[in-house]
């Protein structure tokens, strides 16, 4: 790999654990290789408690590792961080509640020494309007927006986002994610951990699916659903028996009278999703045998 | 955006800029600003004004005066380090964490801030004071100040140390607590002598207001007696140094348990 061009992100063999309060100790990421491309949108998925906001510290140089390796662009996050190639939206990131939004957006950007910048990711963030309002009264999905809006300032080339729409309604949700991939058409790489099953389907083209502080499933979203999401037989139906509301319910008998003579019985109609790749994949054996029982 | 152009970019971080929103954030903040400002500036109406009896080489107004300068600044550096504490815990920390800004910088602003809402907290005081009949030799007046100034730093340690060592929405109110304790062992609210004056000459606010108001009375106390200068200098030098060990301290546990 040319060290001109090193990937956005290179973690290796990254492992971290912690004492926990009765003293044990409990393993958050255990072994984790990961390698981003520049321009890549990578989702990453889990369950709570998965390990994803301690790999994202990791990622960030927030938290050091117990052993392994991350470089980003070839450097420390530190050095990443501090020439503002990478920022971060991260779900335990606070906000001074007595700095209004804009007040915030400009001490960040002092700190950057971009303050030519506070204009542009207010706009960008949906923030003008509100601008003047102190963060204390702004609700959740506006103080994310706003830790949005901070995470902008520095132009980062790579973005990691620690679930980043939570907080938000439907519609700000749409339109965050509309401003996502805007930015990631114009070659911003994005990193996003997200428990929004249909937000990694949706946007990202590769899916690492975490569980447990390991990642079991790492491809294109399309194959990590495919692969792992139960054994499906999908076909398209002929346009004229689609309904608005549905499929023709003639139609539908007569394909499954015509599976009948295969054994084929309890025919469903669904649409594919990455939610049976996702419970398959994170929920532990044991636990699936004694919720069975 | 320059996702393949190799960068070199060199982002100079605006310090004075953020310092001064910082700053403004602080000076807004009501309830701090009353403790740190208003309280001392009423006390010293309370109990100094019309005082013109002489003490060392001016009247009693100008000594109650520095010590309510005293007080105003101890409280304006413990609230402001104390809170710089909160925000860390708060996660604002983190925040500043994905930036340019080095931790030794966010100390630096920190104390610039505290420093500065002490000046404000110091000037306010000793305005009211020139104003309502406080007089006393310029000379000393002006290095009352500074020193009233200057020493309040110390207090910024205790601020840092009480709020690493307990942390907790409820820490910056003991902290404050405390300092008033502290100010009536520290001779500061009402002259004392015999057996407390002893137990107060070892406290931490003691060194700090007698050396404020040496410039005035050369360590001639209010109700009789005496201190040497070395006193109150050894007096500051081991709280200083107490309050750092304790500070450290603090900060290691805070680690340990990050």
């Amino acid at each position: 790999m040319s060290e001109r061009h090193p990937p956005a992100i290179r973690a290796t063999g990254l492992r971290k654990t912690f004492r926990s309060t009765d003293g044990s100790t409990v393993v958050a990421v255990d072994g984790v290789d990961l390698c981003v491309q520049p321009g890549e949108i990578v989702a990453f998925l889990g369950p709570n408690g998965a390990g994803k906001t301690t790999t994202v510290d990791l990622l960030l140089g927030l938290t050091r590792p117990d052993s392994g390796t991350v470089e980003v662009y070839g450097g420390t996050p530190r050095q990443a961080v501090a020439a503002g190639r990478v920022s971060a939206v991260m779900q335990t990131g606070g906000l001074l509640p007595d700095f209004t939004v804009e007040e915030t957006v400009r001490a960040i950007a002092a700190t950057h020494g971009r303050t030519d910048r506070v204009a542009t990711v207010i706009e960008r963030a949906g923030l003008s309007a509100i601008a003047g309002r102190r963060v204390q009264a702004c609700s959740g999905g506006e103080q994310q927006r706003l830790k949005f809006a901070l995470a902008l300032v520095p132009d980062p080339d790579l973005l990691i986002l620690d679930e980043p729409t939570a907080g938000m309604d439907v519609a700000t949700r749409q339109h965050f994610w509309d401003t996502m991939r805007a930015d990631a058409a114009q070659g911003r790489t994005i990193v996003f951990a997200t428990h929004y099953l249909a937000e990694a389907d949706e946007f990202a083209q590769r899916t690492v699916l975490i569980a447990r502080g390991r990642i079991v499933a790492d491809g294109p979203t399309a194959d990590v659903r495919a692969s792992f999401g139960g054994r499906t037989v999908s076909f398209r139906p002929p346009p004229d028996v689609v309904r608005p509301d549905g499929l023709d319910p003639a139609w539908l008998d007569r394909v499954e009278q015509a599976l009948v003579p295969l054994g084929v019985d309890g025919l469903e109609v669904s649409s594919a999703s990455l939610e049976a790749a996702f419970l398959a994949l994170t929920t532990p054996a044991d636990e699936l045998a004694g919720a069975s029982r | 955006m320059t996702a393949l152009a190799p960068t070199t970019r060199s982002p100079r971080p605006a310090l004075a800029t953020y310092a001064a929103l910082d700053l403004r954030r602080q000076l807004r903040d009501r309830v701090g600003m009353f403790f740190i400002v208003a309280l001392p500036s009423f006390m010293y109406v309370v109990f100094g004004l019309g005082s013109e009896d002489s003490v060392g080489s001016g009247n009693v107004a100008m000594y109650i005066m520095v010590s309510m300068a005293t007080y105003a600044a101890v409280t304006a550096t413990t609230t402001v380090a104390g809170g710089a504490t909160t925000e860390q815990v708060m996660g604002w920390g983190r925040q500043l964490a994905l930036t340019p800004l080095r931790p030794i910088a966010i100390v630096g602003i920190k104390a610039a801030v505290a420093m500065t809402v002490a000046a404000v907290a110091v000037a306010l005081v000793f305005t009211i004071g020139a104003l309502t009949g406080a007089s006393g030799a310029a000379s000393d007046w002006a290095l009352s100040a500074l020193l009233v100034w200057a020493l309040s730093a110390m207090f910024a340690i205790y601020g840092l140390a009480i709020c690493l060592l307990f942390r907790g929405p409820n820490t910056p109110g003991i902290a404050s607590g405390l300092i008033v304790v502290m100010a009536f062992l520290g001779n500061l609210f009402t002259p004392m002598d015999g057996l407390m004056l002893d137990i107060g000459r070892l406290t931490p606010m003691y060194g700090f207001a007698a050396l404020a108001h040496y410039p005035q009375t050369d360590g001639w106390l209010p109700l009789g007696g005496h201190d040497p200068l070395w006193l109150p200098v050894a007096n500051v030098l081991a709280w200083t140094v107490i309050f750092a060990l304790l500070a450290l301290w603090g900060l290691r546990r805070s680690r340990a348990r990050a």
